[in-house]
């Protein structure tokens, strides 16, 4: 194994730098895991801190697991097990806006089915196909941030594209 | 190219241009784009890195530095271990022993150089351990015998006077308006009002009511109530019945009888029946015993 470059963190322009590389990502993956009731900001803020607080055990290497582990401990800590319901948003994009009201009508009631095939996934395959999907991550990307291998991210989001559209066609 | 190749493709953003033509050309191509349109609405809500990072510093610079704090809070912890320790050592060092017998008790406890010393019943000794090589002092309440190992002068203070030694046997009774000491070995000074009184071997120094008194040389080689019997000599009564009620723990009800009459006799410790007849054949008198309490009677 490489010795890593630093074998602490406890420097400020460091930290700075794992903080830029690392929070978008660990809040949307604790956005799509758990969904917004919980806080994602808070965690991340939290495990950073922790993060800080423990930087003298931890090398640059592994600050990503460090921050991921936390974080998603954090969140199990408060929730127990509670369906995680995505809320699809109110503000549409912007080249919906000139359609007739039938397609907007229709347009919602695809949305309200796609919002509950969503809480119907499981969590592992929810949050890999968001971050595919509306992160726009590919395989490979979401494999390092989860820590599991590109086949198994592969699966992950087959099945839940597969589970989306029979969900849908059965509502 | 299979279907299910190509929406994997698809998927992993990573199709060709050829590839893409042939995934437009799939039956439910409009479908999947509708999905994947679809899912833009669940998009997290965007992430602030520099103020959320703002954020966190500021909270880690109120709560300074960790390393720091650290060093900091062992530094207290040894701190707080050396006062600690240095406030038990004074504690202790400053602490007395004290050994104290009941009624009806008695003990033998070493000294910190090996001189021994014997407890009588209801007494009390208090020394200190740690000054012992500096001071070889001891404060008695009660009766005590001692044997003392030959060393620098060793004191027994009691509320009557000071005995001094230097290596040698003795015996000490102080109670309420008596003090006894009898030498029984080497040479033991006795300083009684600021004076002081030199006893060899078989004297005795007997402080009655106040009263010097004079007594015959002593042959024996210790103390009798050692050897769990208390003799008298020419003793008022009631140092007699004091000794006896410390010894079994009883109380005596004395009907009828001058109590400052002299006695000479000894009593056991370990037989009341013979013990109380030791201490009233001699005088005619009788006993009654009830509980704790003997009531002595003239005849």
């Amino acid at each position: 194994m490489p010795k890593p470059l630093h074998d602490n963190i406890c420097d400020e322009i460091l930290f700075t730098s794992l903080f830029e590389k690392h929070a978008k990502n660990l809040h949307n993956f604790l956005h799509y895991k758990f969904g917004e009731q919980l806080n994602p900001k808070d965690k991340v803020q939290e495990a950073f801190i922790k993060l800080w607080q423990n930087c003298g055990k931890i090398p640059s290497n592994k600050a990503k697991s460090f921050l991921f582990t936390t974080a998603n401990n954090l969140m199990l800590n408060e929730a127990a097990h509670q369906k995680v319901v995505l809320k699809h948003q109110q503000i549409k994009p912007k080249h919906y806006t000139n359609e007739s009201p039938d397609f907007v009508m229709e347009e919602q009631e695809y949305l309200q089915k796609l919002e509950k095939a969503i809480a119907n996934l499981t969590e592992a395959q929810r949050t890999a196909f968001l971050l595919n999907r509306v992160e726009g991550k590919r395989f490979k990307e979401i494999a390092e941030l989860l820590d599991i291998s590109v086949k198994a991210v592969e699966k992950r989001i087959y099945g839940a594209l597969k589970k989306l559209r029979e969900d849908i066609k059965e509502l | 190219m299979k279907r299910e190749d190509l929406i994997q493709k698809w998927l992993d953003h990573n199709l060709t241009s050829d590839e893409l033509e042939a995934f437009k050309q799939l039956e439910d191509y409009d479908d999947l784009v509708k999905l994947s349109n679809g899912m833009q609405h669940f998009k997290a809500p965007e992430y602030n890195t520099s103020e959320a990072l703002n954020n966190v510093m500021q909270h880690i610079n109120t709560s300074k530095q960790p390393p720091q704090k650290k060093w900091l809070s062992i530094a207290m912890s040894i701190a707080a271990v050396f006062v600690i320790s240095f406030g038990i050592y004074f504690f202790t060092i400053n602490q007395d022993t004290l050994v104290n017998t009941q009624l009806a008790e008695k003990t033998t406890i070493e000294l910190p150089d090996a001189s021994s010393v014997a407890l009588n019943s209801l007494s009390e000794i208090t020394f200190n351990t740690h000054k012992w090589n500096k001071k070889r002092t001891v404060d008695l309440k009660g009766e005590a015998f001692f044997k003392v190992e030959k060393g620098s002068s060793f004191n027994v203070n009691t509320v009557y006077g000071t005995v001094t030694v230097y290596g040698t046997q003795f015996n000490v009774k102080q109670r309420e308006n008596y003090f006894e000491v009898i030498c029984y070995e080497g040479l033991v000074g006795v300083t009684y009002k600021g004076k002081e009184t030199k006893l060899h071997a078989g004297e005795s120094f007997l402080l009655l009511n106040g009263k010097l008194i004079e007594k015959e040389k002593e042959l024996k080689t210790q103390p009798s109530w050692l050897n769990n019997e208390s003799y008298f000599k020419s003793m008022p009564y009631k140092e007699v019945i004091a000794e006896f009620e410390r010894q079994y723990d009883v109380n005596f009800h004395v009907i009828n009888l001058d109590s400052s009459q002299l006695f000479t006799g000894s009593f056991t410790h370990n037989n009341i029946e013979n013990a109380l007849k030791s201490i009233t054949l001699p005088l005619h008198l009788t006993y009654k015993k009830t509980d704790n309490t003997i009531t002595l009677k003239r005849e």
